[in-house]
């Protein structure tokens, strides 16, 4: 028995690594999947949003509110027919007096409901006004680098974790091959194509979604790691409110969160200024993000700084004046260069 | 005389909960059971094999014991609630009406209360017996004091015969050389016919461009199917994809038995009789790790963790360049075919029905 499922497994490993060569080699083109995937929802009404779904339901209710007293008379005997016939002759004026009701009752509630949707759509068409536009792709936030300060705490992390890890917003991939050289079993995801192809001709195991696209498909409780960057950092509340709620439900019991973001200061004084005036949100501190998980059951256990390269240093002397400088100095640091990057790693407890 | 009468909201031909019904009902009877069927709805040609179950009270006898087939909604559960005696289910699952939702209103509604009388049933019962683990979770979750896990009743033998050769040689003639890949369930949302449908399309970039699925099963939610193959009529593969539906049991086998892969994406299956019907035929199977598929097929298949279609593609492709492979999941499949035959499932169910009415069976 053990021989048979060592044997099918060795036969998965080789299809995967089937899979992984194929989209190396540009047959499966990065979002390939994804986009079939959205291809079927064009085709179903669970696909239909908003506006369109309501549009779609009420044409069915508008299209049921009709009752056919024309009952069918059709029969294999002809005896049946007759009876049928008659039937239908003899009860007419019954079935009339009820369906008329009926016919009235389904038109009041059919009109209530088209009422209901103008209201809908106009709240909508509000809401439409204060909504963000979205930032041009050029200002995207930079994706994980394999080379960069947090790189090494994110690996050291999740070194030991058994289970998949995912790595959002992966870029070139270049972290997810770092988790590989530490025996993790990681793949990344990034919305951009573009950004993905160094990786995919290295034969990483990388797919082009939006990070949380891909955590709505993956299983409860299939990961053993999640990496988030880049975009996470400017989030509206709800969409961070669903990563949450996506992270601490695809992530295992035991399972390892990492977060990097910037420091809000450091946002404020150095993002690009089209992404200050126009992000629909901004990055959190890491005290507001250890909040944040403790309830949804994570426990903080490590908080990292760094990307502080820009921190002026201190004076030499023992002087009064030298410091003055230095107190200067400190609070220049603080406000303006202080560390400009923070990494936060949590365990979920339940 | 001891009797142990099943409960079932609609007895059917050629149906798997009213062929298990009816053959349950034969190993009980054999057991020296005194053992009836009584019903919500029966289809014409069981109506000498069924009685509506508002007659039982006039019939009742002490030391009866009840088994309700539990599969969907029926006021049949409301009124078992409502009676004395040893109440046993047999439960084959019911679809989450999320599944549903967005497609049919009305069956969310459905399953939903299903759903309900599940819960309200499960503790209420003396014994819950399921057809798979994954099942018995459920009962077990829901307050079920205990449960046994018990296969259905599946006589794939008797039930399917021989494969009825001219229709394996229509088949045969329309499709060539092309590979076929084969999934047999009804139009469901649960069942994921889309992902077949994306599997087919890259399997044929990849690696056989005339490749073929053919699907069977009744259209039960006729707006998923519309949409299935609208969106096979969108990838070009109107011509490659086959439904077929009221198959004879011949004629299934031939569908079976003409396959080259019979792939399952559903993500939830309380057992999935049609892995069985695969191993029979000596067809390999592909099957996505959901619900109780992976205990149902153990090591009869290549089980996927997700059903992306390349993931899927690359495992039929594998299936068909390895004839190691393709010999050694058939192989599998005839042995583990074995655990299900109907005369140990015959005798398991009596066994444990023996410990609710009291006494041990006469026949094995």
């Amino acid at each position: 028995m053990a021989d048979r499922v060592r044997y099918l497994d060795e036969v998965m490993a080789e299809i995967d690594a089937e899979v992984r060569r194929r989209r190396a080699s540009g047959d499966l083109p990065a979002g390939l999947e994804r986009e079939l995937d959205e291809l079927f929802l064009e085709f179903s009404p669970v696909g239909l949003q908003g506006r369109a779904r309501l549009r779609e339901t009420l044409s069915l209710v508008d299209g049921s509110a009709y009752v056919d007293i024309a009952v069918p008379t059709a029969s294999n005997k002809a005896v049946g027919s007759y009876i049928k016939r008659v039937m239908r002759k003899g009860l007419g004026w019954y079935m009339n007096f009820i369906v008329t009701q009926i016919v009235k009752f389904a038109w009041s509630v059919s009109r209530m409901f088209h009422v209901v949707v103008d209201h809908i759509e106009d709240l909508e068409a509000a809401v439409e006004a204060h909504r963000s536009p979205d930032l041009p792709a050029s200002v995207a936030p930079s994706a994980s680098d394999g080379g960069s300060w947090w790189a090494a705490a994110a690996v050291e992390a999740l070194a030991g974790v058994t289970e998949r890890v995912v790595v959002a917003d992966c870029g070139d991939a270049s972290l997810v091959e770092a988790l590989l050289v530490a025996g993790v079993d990681a793949y990344g995801v990034d919305p951009s194509d573009l950004a993905l192809e160094p990786a995919l001709d290295r034969g990483v195991d990388v797919r082009a979604e939006p990070a949380l696209d891909h955590l709505e498909v993956v299983a409860d409780e299939a990961l053993g790691g999640i990496v988030l960057t880049g975009s996470v950092q400017w989030l509206r509340p709800n969409e961070r409110e669903r990563v949450l709620d996506l992270v601490s439900s695809r992530l295992a019991v035991d399972g390892t969160f990492v977060l990097h973001s910037a420091s809000p200061a450091a946002w404020a004084a150095s993002a690009p200024p089209v992404v200050r005036d126009l992000a629909p949100g901004h990055p959190l501190h890491p005290e507001t993000w250890a909040h944040l998980l403790g309830g949804r059951g994570f426990v903080v256990t490590a908080t990292v700084t760094g990307g502080d390269d820009r921190r002026l240093a201190h004076v030499g002397g023992d002087t009064a004046d030298s410091a003055t400088v230095n107190a200067a100095i400190d609070a220049i640091n603080d406000q303006l260069l202080g560390p400009t990057e923070y990494l936060v790693v949590a365990t979920r407890e339940r | 005389m001891t009797a142990v009468h099943q409960f079932v909201p609609a007895l059917l031909p050629r149906d798997a909960t009213g062929d298990h019904t009816r053959a349950l009902r034969d190993a009980l009877r054999a057991a020296g059971w005194e053992s009836d069927i009584y019903v919500e709805a029966a289809h014409d040609e069981l109506q000498d094999e069924a009685t509506y179950f508002e007659k039982y009270p006039s019939r009742a006898r002490p030391g009866d014991v009840l088994l309700y087939q539990l599969g969907t909604s029926s006021p049949v559960a409301e009124f078992l609630l409502g009676r004395d005696e040893p109440l046993v289910l047999d439960y084959h699952n019911v679809t989450p009406a999320s599944f549903y939702e967005g497609w049919e209103e009305h069956t969310v509604e459905k399953v939903a209360l299903a759903r309900r009388q599940v819960a309200a049933l499960a503790p209420h019962a003396v014994l819950g017996i399921a057809d798979s683990a994954f099942n018995a979770r459920e009962l077990e979750d829901l307050g079920c004091p205990a449960t046994a896990v018990v296969p259905i009743l599946v006589d794939l033998q008797t039930a399917h015969g021989a494969a009825d050769a001219a229709e394996l040689a229509r088949l045969t003639a329309d499709h060539g050389d092309a590979t076929v890949l084969l999934f047999v369930g009804r139009l469901s949302p649960n069942k994921c016919h889309e992902r077949l449908v994306e599997a087919l399309w890259v399997y044929r970039r990849l690696y056989d461009p005339d490749a073929r699925l053919h699907l069977v099963g009744p259209t039960v939610t006729p707006e998923y199917a519309e949409a299935v193959f609208a969106f096979a009529d969108e990838l070009g593969l109107a011509d490659a994809v086959r439904h077929a539906e009221g198959l004879t049991g011949a004629e299934l086998a031939a569908w079976y038995g003409d396959a080259d892969v019979f792939v399952c994406l559903s993500e939830h299956e309380g057992f999935c009789i049609p892995l069985l019907e695969a191993m029979r035929a000596d067809t390999p199977i592909v099957a996505l790790d959901a619900g109780a598929v992976g205990e149902t097929l153990a090591d009869a298949g290549l089980l996927l963790e997700e059903a992306r279609p390349a993931t899927v593609a690359a495992a039929v492709h594998r299936i068909r360049q390895d004839d190691g492979l393709a010999a050694f999941l058939t192989e599998a499949g005839r042995r583990r075919l074995e655990d299900f035959a109907a005369p140990v499932t015959r005798q398991r169910f009596v066994e444990v029905l023996a410990g609710v009415a009291g006494r041990e069976p006469v026949v094995a």
